[in-house]
């Protein structure tokens, strides 16, 4: 017992850590799940429902965004995944620095403790997961806890950064050159060098907000020369990028999910690895003026970023050309694994689609802060971003845990969820452009119309709800009931079911794999010669 | 990692990690947080006196596993790459500082604003001096070493820390002059931005002497890691260069 404690705690092997990552992470996703029920049930109906003070409402809010963007999503995709799956697909036997990966895990440990801290300190944070000022300055709630969950959180994602940039620039087994990598390894990398870029520009304006509100800094503080919308902008200037950070990722995922059902070579690899993932890098930092159009920005700065913001979904028009272009021929098979796959490329579709209506300044004028921004998110990042997250754990769990899921009740497990979303979200993007109810308000007596949809939202986040516990079930009762997977359940060509499931603790392969000539991650004999 | 490889599965474990994040945890966030949140100094000085020992403790743990070189040959020398990775995150927590010191500062009415001391212009002269010859010996020990001269490299190693730790005492003079005229971190915006600046670049020399003390000790020792060395001097360099950036933009503009 003693040994198994130890060989978790102390260990510095990948896998393990991966899988850490995704305890944590769901951890996380189910806290920030129970937040997300208590505003529904508050907001079911017109008045006090479920709490008399406001402010409860503003802490629920506080730790669902937190927790899902820097608790569940990041670390699950960059974390977990990233973890488990880089070593795999390279031919590695572990990550370039294995102590300083074990450091980043519990780092991210460290930080879920501080957020949970939340429901235990006397003032908890109030403040979103924006943390704007002024307001996140003068308020009697813990901002300091809000900046440390994020450094914590943050530092311990640098360190991942430069660790797994490191492994796949240098330790490719021998004979896999870049055009052969799988998409998923190439969309890490380009998630990483966003992270390297962006996450340090919040942890300092983060920590700046803390300055101002306990050291007596004046950043942001007009009465002395200050201006709050430095404090934006920094933080735009990392979040908008930090949406590519989940972005890349879960397309990555589900791009391996999508060739390995569809028996499929990845149609137009080259355009989809330079030309999509590419520009998403390029241009990520380009864009973030579009969540501040009602700031009153000069409007030659607002045109410019309407530009690039469009202009961005070129590289993303271009994978998802990719991704159903892989469908195209393919001998697809409708697994758990599959569908959400499929469902990915359907709630990005709407997700994509309502973005470029808040991409044009003059149509984002009139529904910025209204639900329609909410429903809009919550399809392209959340719940698209969650969806392949659970999609990549079906598709990895013979390889992690040996043994196979339960197929029927992971088909339930997935309508159900899938159902429930798209009754939250739907209603969401209504409510917003025909009564345009703003965000973040805990009761909504001035929008009388608006009451039927909440209803209807609340019924959906419990039929989410029973869904994921669906889900949960599944996995656990999996475990240790399932029958016993192979070393490839899939069939797939990737390098990561070549070895045992689950793979040696220790090297991965009893030896690093040879590459011959000509092989690639989806060569399934598919690709005109 | 070795020592500790040998049971059950075989897979590679060390404690370190572990207990430096918690000492992390406890040295800065929960400390500050009771210092200046909660108004409890006795305890955040209990937090420092828990997070501290088990930070140097997981350091030295760390240090003494991992100087002999990586576990796997494929693994061996990637330090140099990664630390061009790190420093990228490192120049970009400066920017963002710099950037809100620009914005402020050319948005302003008048500047220096009001309660601005005079500041002055030989002590920076002499720290940027100090600061630029470190980088010079850091450059040198390596060449010592490359050629398998361990004694100048010592000597050369330890003149190095010498001159940081002369340049952060005279920071820290500096900030000691500075706050009996009365000009500290909340007098004006120039002051925050000035103090957040020094102090975060001061922070960065103390990171790079303590990487220099984890080569200098294991170094007496007779064991150096030549990767180890270039990638703390490439760290150094850093440092160095981002100083010129802070002189420059704090005292003579």
């Amino acid at each position: 017992m003693m040994y198994v404690l130890k060989d978790w705690i102390f260990t510095t092997d990948h896998k393990k850590i991966g899988l850490l990552y995704l305890i944590g992470s769901l951890a996380a996703f189910a806290l920030a799940g129970c937040m997300a029920l208590l505003m529904r049930a508050e907001l079911s109906a017109i008045g006090p429902t479920i709490t008399t003070n406001p402010n409860d409402y503003n802490v629920w809010l506080y730790f669902h965004g937190a927790a899902m963007i820097l608790g569940f999503q990041i670390p699950a995709l960059t974390g977990f995944l990233a973890n488990y799956l880089i070593p795999l697909q390279i031919g590695a036997r572990d990550v370039a620095f294995p102590r300083v990966n074990a450091l980043s895990v519990w780092l991210f440990y460290m930080g879920i403790i501080l957020a949970l801290m939340t429901f235990v300190v006397p003032n908890p944070p109030d403040v979103m997961w924006t943390g704007y000022p002024p307001y996140s300055v003068l308020t009697p709630g813990n901002t300091a806890l809000y900046t440390f969950t994020v450094l914590l959180l943050g530092f311990a994602s640098i360190l991942g950064g430069v660790n797994f940039l490191t492994t796949i620039t240098f330790m490719r087994a021998p004979g896999i050159g870049w055009n052969q990598l799988n998409v998923f390894t190439w969309c890490i990398y380009g998630a990483f060098i966003l992270q390297l870029i962006f996450v340090p520009v919040l942890g300092t304006a983060v920590t700046m907000i803390m300055l101002d509100k306990y050291v007596g800094t004046h950043f942001f503080d007009p009465s002395a020369g200050g201006d709050v919308l430095i404090y934006q902008n920094l933080f735009w200037f990392y979040s908008h990028p930090a949406v590519y950070v989940i972005f890349l990722p879960f397309i990555g995922i589900v791009f391996d999910i999508v060739a390995t059902f569809a028996r499929n070579r990845i149609f137009n690899y080259k355009a989809a690895i330079y030309g999509g993932i590419g520009g998403i890098v390029l241009l990520a930092g380009e864009v973030w003026i579009h969540h501040l159009y009602v700031t009153g920005m000069p409007d030659w700065i607002r045109v410019g970023q309407m530009i690039t913001t469009l202009m961005i979904s070129v590289p993303v028009g271009l994978l998802f050309i990719s991704l159903v272009g892989t469908l195209y021929k393919g001998s697809i098979s409708f697994k758990t694994p599959m569908l959400y796959g499929l469902s990915v490329i359907f709630l990005m579709l709407i997700g994509g689609l309502t973005g470029i209506p808040l991409a044009i300044v003059s149509l984002d004028l009139h529904v910025s802060d209204t639900y329609f921004i909410i429903g809009h998110f919550h399809y392209v990042m959340a719940v698209a971003g969650t969806f392949s997250i659970f999609g990549g754990v079906y598709y990895l769990y013979p390889k992690f845990t040996g043994r196979m899921f339960n197929e029927t009740m992971g088909k339930i497990g997935f309508w159900l969820s899938f159902i429930g979303v798209n009754t939250v979200f739907f209603p969401m993007m209504i409510v917003g452009v025909t009564t345009g109810m703003p965000r973040r308000y805990w009761d909504y007596a001035q929008f009388p119309a608006a009451e039927s949809y909440h209803v209807v939202m609340t019924a959906g986040a419990a039929i989410i709800a029973v869904g994921f516990i669906v889900i949960l079930i599944n996995w656990i009762h999996g475990m240790f009931r399932g029958e016993k997977a192979g070393s490839n359940p899939w069939g797939s060509r990737s390098l990561e079911w070549t070895t045992t499931s689950p793979p040696l603790a220790h090297g991965n392969w009893e030896a690093v794999p040879t590459i011959e000539e000509g092989w690639g991650p989806y060569e399934y004999g598919t690709r005109k010669a | 990692m070795s020592d500790h490889a040998a049971h059950a599965h075989g897979a590679p474990t060390t404690p370190w990690p572990l207990v430096i994040s918690i000492g992390i945890l406890f040295f800065i966030p929960l400390a500050f947080m009771f210092n200046f949140v909660h108004h409890q100094p006795f305890s955040a000085v209990l937090c420092l006196g828990v997070g501290a020992p088990l930070i140097i403790m997981g350091v030295i743990g760390w240090v003494r596993e991992a100087i002999g070189g990586a576990e796997f040959p494929e693994m061996r020398g990637l330090g140099f790459g990664a630390m061009g990775w790190f420093i990228l995150a490192e120049a970009l927590i400066f920017l963002p500082t710099f950037a809100t010191y620009w914005i402020m500062r050319l948005n302003a009415p008048e500047w220096p604003p009001e309660g601005t001391v005079d500041m002055p212009s030989l002590l920076p002269l002499i720290m940027t001096i100090i600061l630029l010859s470190s980088s010079f010996t850091i450059h040198y020990a390596e060449e010592a070493l490359e050629k398998g001269n361990v004694l100048v490299f010592r000597k050369l190693l330890l003149a190095t820390m010498a001159l940081g730790i002369i340049f952060l005492s005279m920071s820290m003079y500096e900030w000691n002059h500075l706050f009996h005229q009365n000009f500290t971190i909340s007098t004006n915006i120039y002051s925050s931005v000035f103090f957040t600046i020094t102090g975060l670049h001061a922070s960065h020399v103390i990171v790079g002497l303590g990487i220099f003390m984890a080569i200098l000790i294991p170094a007496l020792y007779g064991t150096i890691n030549h990767v180890v060395v270039r990638t703390g001097s490439l760290y150094w360099h850093f440092v160095d260069i981002i100083w010129f950036f802070v002189v420059s933009q704090m005292y003579f503009w």
